[in-house]
């Protein structure tokens, strides 16, 4: 079942320069399934994620022959309409927690705000709740995680912090750019196990924007391999690691591996026909 | 001659009547032209020993030498040029309202030195930049764009010592493996010293002669780089988080 339809999806930023096309013709759909972006920086992974939101910012312009989510077209969306998706219905992890958290505000009173504004919770409940989804994501101090400001906690608390956040509102899309590139390997594997047991035994749709290849080829369904604001290449995760295509190819090789030689690594090779 | 000593370092945050011990009881050195890796769990204090180091945390016990001397509170004008830091939140660590040039040109400008448009160029191209995207601010650049520009700020100055925390994990393998290379070239060339942090055991592996592993603000075990690629972890926690990144392993 189809949760998501994007159709030929342009980012544009008229910049005093020109014209930057961050995203150029993106297509794709999501079921309830954990779909994977992954491309060089800068190829538009975050843009296209922002941009299924409508969270792009002029001067960043918004074209698709269709973005359809739940049957709702989201490119004739009011801004009303939107603001009632976001969050509740689709949430998104961003890539930069600390800057998308408030940072004049406590943790807590960011993760029971929603409860209680939207779902008209208690203190009481509303802080039990937000206690218990820091505890999923293997905060060691709940407690006193609720009561610290957004600076007074590590680089992978942040992240565990705007995930929870994002979770609370059980949404039906979750869009996570970058979301466990600051965890160490076992907290990160408890996140992930996680988002996994939303997919599948509640049916969200996760897209899963990384840069850790062999972390997508593990975890997602599908991905899309995106250069240059296009989707070059889409395959099943599992095939990701023993990917033909020259510039996924490139970035496999690109690297480094435990026990391995210490020279330069590999640099990914741009002169192909795929590069231009 | 040890560069870096921490010795028995502890820091206490104190917030709102609570005390958080992010630090406790750490010692390790850090060799001249040795790069050295921090790695471990989420929360466990290794940012917290690179900012301890830039006198940005709150030392409540032990002591950090750099060449033999105990480091002077505050830091002192001299500390710029001789330890850089790269800071693990990009976004954060530029200033937003600051083109790539203010940012990467006003250290220059602090310290008196000139040629200031030929170093920009210089430094940016270093990290993989175009020279248009001096004219760029920060949020008009990808994460790992910004990332690279951190990089070309702490580079500025020619430091001796690096500390870089999370240096590559904003980064796609293509730009990994570029930033990687310039570390390590740099490093050959100027006889530079990092103490790193990474969550990656083969980024650690790659770059790293020496690795402390940490939990819950406390040192756990200290190898060489031989005995991780041997999987010769003592502890527990250190076999957990190898045994977790089976999928970074050669061959
Ligand atoms: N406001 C802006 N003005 C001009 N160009 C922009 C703006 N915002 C983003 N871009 C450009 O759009 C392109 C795509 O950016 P995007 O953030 O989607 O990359 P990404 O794939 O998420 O990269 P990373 O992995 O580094 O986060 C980049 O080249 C970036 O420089
Ligand atoms: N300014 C502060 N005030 C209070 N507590 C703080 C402050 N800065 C850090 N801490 C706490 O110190 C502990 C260690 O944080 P630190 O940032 O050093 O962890 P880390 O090992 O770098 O983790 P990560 O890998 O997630 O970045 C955390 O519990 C954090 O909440
Ligand atoms: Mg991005
Ligand atoms: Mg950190």
């Amino acid at each position: 079942m189809t949760l998501l339809d994007v159709r030929n999806l342009r980012v544009t930023f008229d910049t005093e320069t020109g014209p930057v096309e961050a995203v150029r013709g993106v297509s794709f759909s999501l079921g309830r399934e954990r779909l994977g972006i992954v491309g060089e920086s800068g190829s538009g992974k975050t843009m296209t994620g922002r941009a299924v939101l409508r969270l792009i910012r002029p001067p960043g312009r918004i074209e698709a022959d269709a973005m359809l989510f739940d049957g709702q077209d989201l490119m004739r969306a009011s801004d009303r309409e939107m603001r009632a998706l976001r969050g509740k219905r689709i949430g998104m992890v961003m890539q930069d927690p600390k800057y998308s958290l408030n940072p004049v505000m406590t943790v807590g009173d960011q993760l029971t705000e929603g409860l209680r504004r939207r779902d008209g919770l208690g203190r009481r409940d509303a802080e039990a709740k937000a206690l218990a989804a820091l505890e999923a994501v293997q905060i060691r101090d709940p407690q006193r995680v609720m009561e610290a400001f957004p600076h007074e906690l590590s680089g992978g608390m942040g992240q565990r912090v705007m995930i929870a956040m994002m979770l609370i509102p059980e949404p039906d899309l979750l869009i996570a750019d970058e979301p466990t590139s600051a965890l160490d390997v076992t907290v990160q594997a408890e996140v992930l196990s996680i988002l996994d047991r939303l997919v599948r035994e509640r049916g969200m749709g996760l897209i899963f924007i990384s840069h850790d290849l062999r972390l997508v080829a593990r975890f997602c369904d599908r991905v899309l391999v995106m250069y240059k604001g296009k989707v070059v290449e889409e395959l099943e995760a599992r095939h990701l690691l023993e990917a033909k295509h020259p510039y996924t190819r490139g970035l496999l090789d690109c690297l480094p591996r435990i026990g391995g030689p210490r020279g330069p690594l590999p640099a990914l090779d741009r002169s192909g026909a795929w590069a231009q | 001659m040890s560069l870096i000593e921490i010795d028995h370092v502890s820091v206490t945050f104190r917030a709102k009547g609570r005390e958080v011990r992010a630090v406790e009881d750490v010692s390790f050195s850090v060799d001249e032209g040795e790069s050295f890796g921090l790695v471990g769990e989420s929360g466990s204090g290794k940012s917290t020993i690179l900012r301890a180091i830039c006198g940005m945390a709150p030392v409540t016990a032990g002591t950090i030498r750099i060449g033999g001397k105990a480091l002077p509170s505050p830091r002192g004008s001299g500390f710029a040029t001789q330890v850089q830091m790269v800071f693990q939140d990009p976004y954060a660590s530029l200033h937003p309202r600051h083109t790539i040039d203010r940012t990467l040109s006003e250290p220059l400008a602090i310290h008196g030195l000139r040629d200031s448009d030929a170093r920009v160029v210089q430094a940016l191209q270093d990290v993989g930049l175009p020279p248009g995207f001096r004219f760029r601010y920060p949020h008009q650049l990808s994460g790992g764009q910004r990332q690279r520009v951190a990089i070309a700020r702490a580079l500025m100055l020619q430091p001796r010592i690096l500390l870089l925390d999370e240096p590559t994990s904003a980064l796609d393998a293509s730009v990994q493996a570029e930033v990687l290379n310039l570390l390590s070239r740099l490093r050959e060339e100027r006889g530079l010293t990092f103490l790193m942090v990474s969550h990656d055991l083969a980024v650690i592996d790659h770059m790293c002669d020496r690795i402390l592993v940490m939990q819950h603000g406390r040192a756990v075990e200290q190898m060489r780089r031989e005995d991780l690629a041997q999987a010769r972890m003592t502890t527990p926690y250190a076999r957990s988080l190898f045994d977790a990144s089976a999928d970074r392993m050669l061959g």
